[in-house]
């Protein structure tokens, strides 16, 4: 080997030194590194069963069986669009560089998945590849639905083939280059796709791994709560640290004291999930409104015991931009307490004060009081926006209660401005929102 | 003035899906007396009060809690019971137009409404004596921001706002201002 060949052969060794390496940066811990424990295969693990369906259900059909895994894995919300059947698909993604349509996956021959085999549905599933051998985007979870065993997957492929077949071809997507290209995706799947099962944990509690596999391989709480690394891949360096997705904020709910959820009780938690709403804690609206109503809400007690479990276990991340306390209640005169922002003041006066009152301890119901929730105690006011713009309302055991969308109602600047005073009122810090921000919140939530 | 779009909003909620045709014996305190019937969890307290129980005083506007001519009292203080569903006032007590005229605010805005004739078609007023009676309760002497700040959510197509406010203020002191 001559001078000029040896260089060449370091450089490029050099270089794939580099890309791996910065894969492996970037990549980061997976789901579950951080409970370190030793892992075992589902299959030699004895304590409990993480998999499956609550005690309750083992006797249960398949089909029944499928459909408890299919509500917990929240197939529906996505594979819905609002107005439409069920599971028809053509809900619209949209994203920062184009629009993404779930799929139809009813079992219709033509435009669903009624000619999907079981392998072909564990590896849309598991592996995000389509029955015709193209990729999925990863906006369908299958770096966290790669976890469930396959018995679990095809439980729901059983519930989903029960149901009618129904003719729905979503709209072509709208990604721009290099996005479009399907191809890429399988360099992505390769490096941020583990491809693996769900693998107990010896060390930790049959309880615990019941939730881990509930919260990781359907739930996929992370893919909303894991803020994202370079490659649009969990980075689970903060796992549960909080994220913007869809236009909302979707919390810290690690178990960091001051901005996550190390200072609920396990009756605040259990309720959040089951119910959508917690005393002090505030109501679920927003994507995490429509979990509760189609996933957590359906869970069996005990495996919302479970996840509270897991959830406990997950190492603090804090959020910065969050105070360490959130505000206490506010005066219950309109003329203490903050005076700054006349035109949000005039908006909350006409149109949010008769039920939320002055003082953000409803008058109406629990389930309307601001004080104490992260929505107001956020200074960026992402949700409030969001809520005061969509609307939102709870489903409870006494009924519904709910909150009427302001969007057409009222301008991006008396939105910006309700929002700046309802903050500045009821939180630790004024928002400083304007016009411009609320525009570009609807255009994120456009559907 | 805010203009509000019925059709804009989420239309209220009369039953929800999940609790169509249940119904659940109900005990209400409504100016004072116990009412039992029978109504879904989630049925709107204002539908409670006029299909139920015939109480017709409190009306019927916008149905999204934006127009203030359903307000009543419950413990107090001035609410929409358009968007309350019974199930929420359980054990509250709730005051209607009604009986607002026996509590002593409320019989002080009766009065001066007449005094100062405030009423024009009278659609909205219902709402609006209940909510000034409101007022009066918590703040004997309001003062403009005071008026604003309570009564900015009852709308009164009419425009009688400045009767509105000068009967506030004639109730509180017992002076045409």
């Amino acid at each position: 080997m001559n001078r000029t060949m040896r260089i060449l052969a370091s450089l490029v060794a050099i270089g794939i030194v580099a890309v791996v390496s910065a894969i492996f940066i970037i990549r980061g811990p997976g789901p579950l590194d951080f409970a370190g424990g030793t892992k075992v295969a589902l299959a030699d693990y004895r304590a409990g069963k993480p998999a499956g369906v609550p005690a309750g259900l083992e006797k249960a059909s398949l089909v029944e069986r499928g459909e408890y895994l299919a509500k917990a894995a929240d197939c529906m919300v996505c594979h819905t669009k609002p107005g439409e059947k069920d599971y028809a698909g053509g809900l619209a993604f949209k994203l920062p560089f184009g629009t993404l349509y779930s799929t139809n996956i009813t079992p219709d021959k033509d435009t669903g998945i009624g000619n999907y085999s079981d392998q072909d549905f564990l590896n849309a599933v598991q592996r995000g590849k389509r029955h015709d051998g193209a990729r999925l985007y990863p906006a369908m979870p299958y770096t966290s639905y790669t976890y469930m065993s396959d018995e679990d997957v095809l439980a729901v492929k059983a519930y989903l083939f029960s149901l009618p077949a129904v003719r729905a071809t979503a709209p072509d997507n709208t990604l721009s280059f290099p996005f479009n290209q399907r191809w890429a995706m399988i360099f992505w799947s390769a490096v941020f796709n583990p491809d693996t099962r769900f693998a107990p944990d010896t060390s930790k509690s049959p309880d615990w791994n019941r939730g881990a596999y509930l919260a990781e391989a359907l739930a996929h709480c992370g893919e909303c709560h894991t803020p994202r690394n370079l490659g649009f891949a969990l980075d689970n360096r903060k796992k549960f640290g909080g994220a913007i997705t869809a236009g909302w904020r979707a919390f810290n709910i690690s178990s960091d004291k001051a901005t996550g959820l190390g200072s609920w009780s396990d009756a605040d938690l259990i309720s959040y999930l089951s119910l959508g709403h917690a005393p002090g804690h505030g109501s679920a609206s927003g994507p995490m409104g429509e979990a509760v109503d189609h996933s957590f809400s359906q869970f069996a007690p005990e495996d919302i015991r479970s996840i509270v479990a897991y959830l406990r276990s997950v190492p603090p991340v804090s959020s910065p931009d969050l105070p360490a306390t959130t505000a206490p209640v506010a005066p219950a005169s309109h003329k203490d307490g903050v005076t700054a922002d006349a035109r949000g003041k005039k908006v909350f006066a006409s149109a949010c004060a008769s039920c939320h009152g002055w003082s953000g301890e409803s008058p109406v119901s629990p389930m309307a009081t601001l004080t104490g929730t992260w929505a107001v105690n956020d200074p960026a006011a992402t949700n409030v926006a969001q809520i005061v713009i969509s609307g939102t309302k709870r489903h409870t055991p006494d009924g519904a209660l709910s909150m009427p969308a302001f969007g057409n109602a009222y301008t991006d600047d008396e939105i910006a401005a309700v929002a700046n005073y309802v903050t500045a009122r009821f939180g630790t810090k004024g928002s400083k929102l304007t016009a411009k921000d609320v525009a570009e919140l609807r255009e994120q939530t456009a559907e | 003035m805010i203009m509000v779009a019925r059709n804009l909003a989420d239309p209220i909620i009369v039953s929800d899906p999940a609790n169509q045709g249940m119904h659940m014996a109900t005990t209400l305190t409504i100016n004072g007396e116990t009412k039992s019937f029978d109504a879904p969890p989630d049925m709107p307290l204002l539908w409670v009060l006029r299909d139920i129980l015939g109480m017709t005083g409190t009306k019927f506007g916008c149905g999204i809690a934006q127009c203030g001519a359903c307000t009543v009292h419950v413990d107090g203080k001035a609410v929409r019971s358009c968007v309350l569903p019974v199930s929420a006032v359980a054990n509250r007590a709730v005051t209607t137009i009604e009986h607002v005229g026996s509590t002593p605010s409320g019989a002080k805005v009766q009065k001066a409404w007449l005094d100062a004739e405030v009423i024009q078609c009278g659609y909205c007023q219902s709402g609006q004596i209940m909510s000034a009676a409101a007022l009066l309760a918590a703040t004997p002497n309001p003062d403009d921001a005071d008026i604003d700040a309570a009564m900015a959510g009852n709308i009164c197509r009419c425009g009688t706002y400045v009767r509105i406010r000068e009967a506030i203020k004639l109730a509180a002191t017992g002076r045409q201002s």
